[in-house]
């Protein structure tokens, strides 16, 4: 079967010049954003806060959180819900002025996130922890084992073994007959006893916890930028050796500017952060995205041999028709996958997934409309007296 | 059958086996990465300007005591900056006494003469061997240190200059473990000669208001129960470096205390101390904090005890830094991940249904508008994969968060290479071409796109592992593997698949 009848006949750079505008449009609002408005959010991985993931037992409302935070003055923290009926939140320290000038170093990161997890406490908790009672939700794997195998010598290792490795799947534990009805667990009755005496249920647990010294960050944010610039540098040169023109380079780089600015600027516009792993995504569109461009170039390279009276212009509109499949469907299949990474891969690769997922749709673009009419612009820039000559 | 269709098989087979011997069994061959299976993840400096101070003081110190010995005169020595210090007042007749001096205990150190004064600078190859030397101790002690803490399977490594990495699977207290890492853990015993007062004018009253050359004042440590300050012997009688053995005991009224025994050289000087000073109080410093300051019964030959408020935490964390020996410089936390068990397993879960329907998005659409010959790209698919996760055992690489992703990503872009020979056979057949020359033709002038498109992909993917920290690493190499063995499968298998199954003179094609 076929998407198309026929191979299409569409004069695609009929439009370079709408598509030019409506590029440079969408980098400009882009750079008007992040430069004077809302501006690209560094993350925890660019020495910006911590980042502290929790649990909770119980549901409970982003206003209820920002309310325990505002009390002990973090109420400007960035807080997100992540799932799990509203048990699970994400929440992002802001360092304020004074804090960021006072010391340069991590431990100021850190004192917020631990005033964060403090403030999130609840009073019962710390109530039942002065009385003794352990914490189910939060004792580590060592410490159960030692507590039980005391009361049960002979079996508490691997009870414990087993609670533990219950938790860890499930998340916390809301109610101790979780662990009696488990068939993974099945806990004896006198054991659930032994711990509904000895131990409470903790509210909230700490799933993750990071942070990046603003050394580290400062470094990690050079090295990202050389680390973009330096593929896109490598990509003009592979291409222009490969197609043996400075031309089909130059154009391979804008194509790609073109995408990562593009990419860049739509996501100033989310509430999304900039960490590592959207720095890998742009790379990654470096290296992918310049792959349709590769194969429509390539098709030029062959037409020009058959279609040598025909002007550029001609065999560009019949190579970019004659690959309009292959250039929708590479980037659909890549776009397929993305997509559900996105909706199924979890919250910590979502912003990668987003990142991606508009890569791969501005891919298709900026190879249909941009790639080709770069070379003619090039070649009506530098090549015109060669022709004439000619 | 043709023949070079024979080792085209077996080469395939081949790959096959060996890719499942190398990820068989996944539970024991799949390496995960922390934030998969929960851990912490330190970045470090060390502070080496430290070492080049001590070095510094110790050589001040070293030729103060040889121009003394030799009766050089001098008025006044110090330290400019780490690396670099002065002798002032030096008598001009002396200079030749001064460099042989020198020449004979240093090689160290340049020096030059101008006017009364003599200046040492640390030689540049002397500066990189000691910094160097003090990361490579601080590595070793905190190597030390983790391991007598018992952590299974910790990452300890250097990373550039001054860096060291620590990752610690499975911590549950990480607050602890830092703390445990960053003490210097320098232990010293001096002589008590007044305190504690409460501040240190008091303290210096009977002094006449100034520290006496040979002491040195300290401060009590209030964790330990130890106000005030103190005034102590400048020179330590024995230090963290004599102890022989440590452990943790109790101390007369049952509370958590260390105990520990000397190295002869050590009780033979503790010995003569403590015979000495009977009736006296001695200092027991740790970091330059008074930890206690009891009072000598009688002489002690070769073992004692630190006592003072420990918990058993306290004391346990003690045993560690002593037995594992002192830092030589200071360090500093740069980068600080912990990832809880709950989350790691939250994300393999969430990572492989993704994977999953990811990949069979990909093959519906593959087998949908493909047919037949979608299902050949499937199968070169699924040794894609297959030979990803081989690659990665071979190399031991480690599976993170965003190496998974990069592997749905590397579905994805998998059958990208089949599209384009799919797409070139359907045009090449279009044009009236018979099957068979179809093929030959949509493989042959599809290869140097998908070869350039894959090697600009990897190119990007090269970048990313320079730049990149562990998660993003594992991404990298996920990717890389993913195009690579994709260069194989989509090229090389595809083809020998249609080899296989399309008859020679077939009049249609499934495409």
């Amino acid at each position: 079967m076929r998407i198309f009848k026929k191979t299409t006949n569409i004069d695609f750079l009929k439009y370079k010049w709408i598509a030019l505008g409506l590029t440079l449009v969408i980098i400009l609002v882009g750079i008007l954003n992040i430069t004077l408005g809302h501006g690209l959010k560094m993350g925890v991985d660019f020495g910006e806060g911590t980042l502290i993931r929790i649990e909770f037992k119980n549901p409970i409302s982003v206003s209820a959180i920002r309310k325990q935070l505002s009390d002990v003055g973090l109420g400007n923290s960035i807080i997100q819900e992540l799932g799990k009926e509203g048990r699970e939140f994400q929440i992002r320290t802001i360092e304020t002025k004074s804090t960021r000038n006072k010391a340069q170093e991590i431990e100021s990161h850190q004192v917020l996130a631990t005033k964060v997890i403090e403030a999130l406490q609840s009073k019962e908790d710390q109530q039942k922890v002065a009385q003794g009672l352990i914490d189910l939700n939060n004792i580590d794997r060592k410490g159960l084992i030692a507590l039980l195998t005391e009361a049960f010598p002979d079996k508490g290792e691997e009870l414990a073994n087993r609670i533990v490795d219950f938790r860890t799947k499930q998340g916390l534990i809301t109610d101790l007959n979780q662990l009696k009805q488990s068939p993974e667990v099945s806990l004896p009755d006198e054991v659930l006893t032994f711990l509904q005496k000895k131990t409470f249920l903790g509210e909230m647990i700490v799933l993750s916890k990071e942070t990046v010294g603003p050394q580290a960050g400062k470094e990690l944010r050079k090295k990202a930028t050389q680390a973009v610039i330096w593929s896109l540098i490598a990509m003009l040169v592979y291409i222009a050796f490969r197609f043996k023109g400075v031309e089909y380079g130059t154009s391979a780089i804008f194509t790609l500017a073109q995408d990562v600015l593009i990419a860049l600027s739509i996501y100033s516009f989310t509430n999304r952060e900039i960490n590592l792993p959207i720095i890998a995504a742009f790379l990654t569109i470096v290296g992918y995205s310049i792959n349709d461009t590769i194969v429509v170039f390539d098709r030029i390279r062959e037409l020009q041999k058959t279609m040598r009276k025909e002007p550029l212009e001609k065999i560009m509109n019949a190579s970019l028709n004659i690959n309009l499949t292959r250039t929708i469907f590479t980037s659909g299949t890549v776009f397929l996958s993305v997509l559900s990474l996105f909706l199924f891969g979890g919250k910590v690769i979502n912003d990668f997934a987003f990142v991606m997922l508009i890569g791969s749709i501005e891919g298709v673009y900026s190879t249909i409309f941009m790639s080709c009419p770069v070379v003619l612009f090039w070649n009506s820039l530098f090549k015109n007296k060669k022709k004439v000559r000619k | 059958m043709k023949k070079n269709l024979k080792w085209k098989i077996g080469l395939v087979l081949a790959i096959i086996g060996l890719s499942i011997f190398l990820i068989y069994p996944p539970k024991n061959k799949i390496k995960l990465g922390l934030d998969l299976k929960g851990g912490t993840h330190l970045l470090l400096q060390v502070m080496t300007d430290d070492a080049i101070n001590a070095e510094t003081d110790q050589q001040i110190a070293r030729f103060e005591d040889l121009f003394k010995k030799n009766n050089i005169t001098y008025t006044k020595a110090a330290k400019e900056n780490p690396g670099r210090f002065y002798f002032e007042g030096t008598n001009a007749d002396q200079e030749g006494k001064i460099r042989d001096l020198i020449d004979q205990y240093t090689r160290d150190w340049d020096y030059s003469f101008t006017g009364d004064r003599v200046t040492f600078r640390l030689k540049q190859a002397a500066e990189n061997f000691l910094r160097d030397q003090a990361v490579t101790q601080t590595l070793e002690t905190i190597r030390n240190r983790i391991d007598q803490f018992g952590v299974a399977e910790p990452i300890i490594q250097k990373q550039g200059a001054d860096r060291i990495v620590v990752e610690l699977p499975g911590i549950d207290d990480p607050e602890r473990v830092k703390n445990l890492i960053k003490v210097t853990a320098v232990l010293e015993f001096k002589l008590v000669k007044a305190g504690p007062a409460q501040d240190e004018q008091t303290l210096l009253q009977e002094f006449g208001g100034k520290v006496p050359d040979d002491a040195e004042i300290v401060k009590g440590d209030p964790k330990r129960g130890y106000q005030g300050y103190y005034l102590v012997s400048k020179v330590a009688s024995i230090t963290g470096k004599d102890l022989r053995t440590v452990r943790r005991g109790t101390d007369e009224w049952n509370n958590p205390a260390v105990h520990f025994s000397l190295t002869p050289d050590g009780a033979r000087r503790f010995e003569q101390v403590t015979g000495q000073n009977v009736g006296k109080q001695l200092a027991i410093i740790l970091d330059g904090k008074l930890q206690s300051a009891p009072v000598i019964n009688s002489r002690i030959s070769d073992s004692g005890i630190i006592q003072g408020h420990f918990t058993p935490q306290e004391a346990d964390d003690l045993v560690v830094i002593l037995k594992a020996g002192a830092l030589p410089a200071g360090i500093k936390y740069l980068e600080e991940r912990t990832v809880g068990p709950t989350l790691g397993s939250d994300s393999i879960r969430q990572g492989l249904f993704a994977g999953l329907v990811a990949i069979f998005a990909v093959m519906a659409f593959m087998i949908f508008y493909y047919r037949l010959s979608g299902v050949n790209a499937i199968v070169a698919l699924i040794l894609n994969e297959l030979i990803i996760f081989g690659a990665m055992g071979y190399f031991k690489a480690t599976f993170t968060l965003p190496g998974i992703a990069g592997i749905i990503l590397g579905i994805g872009m998998a059958v990208d290479a089949n599209i384009l020979i799919f797409e070139r056979i359907k045009e090449e057949l279009a044009l009236g071409k018979n099957v068979a020359s179809a093929i030959n033709a949509g493989f042959s002038r599809a290869f140097s796109a998908i070869f350039d498109s894959n090697l600009t992909t990897i190119i990007s993917a090269i970048f990313l592992f320079q730049f990149g920290t562990g998660p993003i690493k594992g991404y990298a190499v996920t990717l890389i593997c993913g195009l690579v063995a994709n260069l194989f499968t989509a090229v090389f298998v595809s083809r020998l698949i249609f080899d296989l199954f399309v008859p020679i003179n077939a009049k249609r094609l499934s495409i």
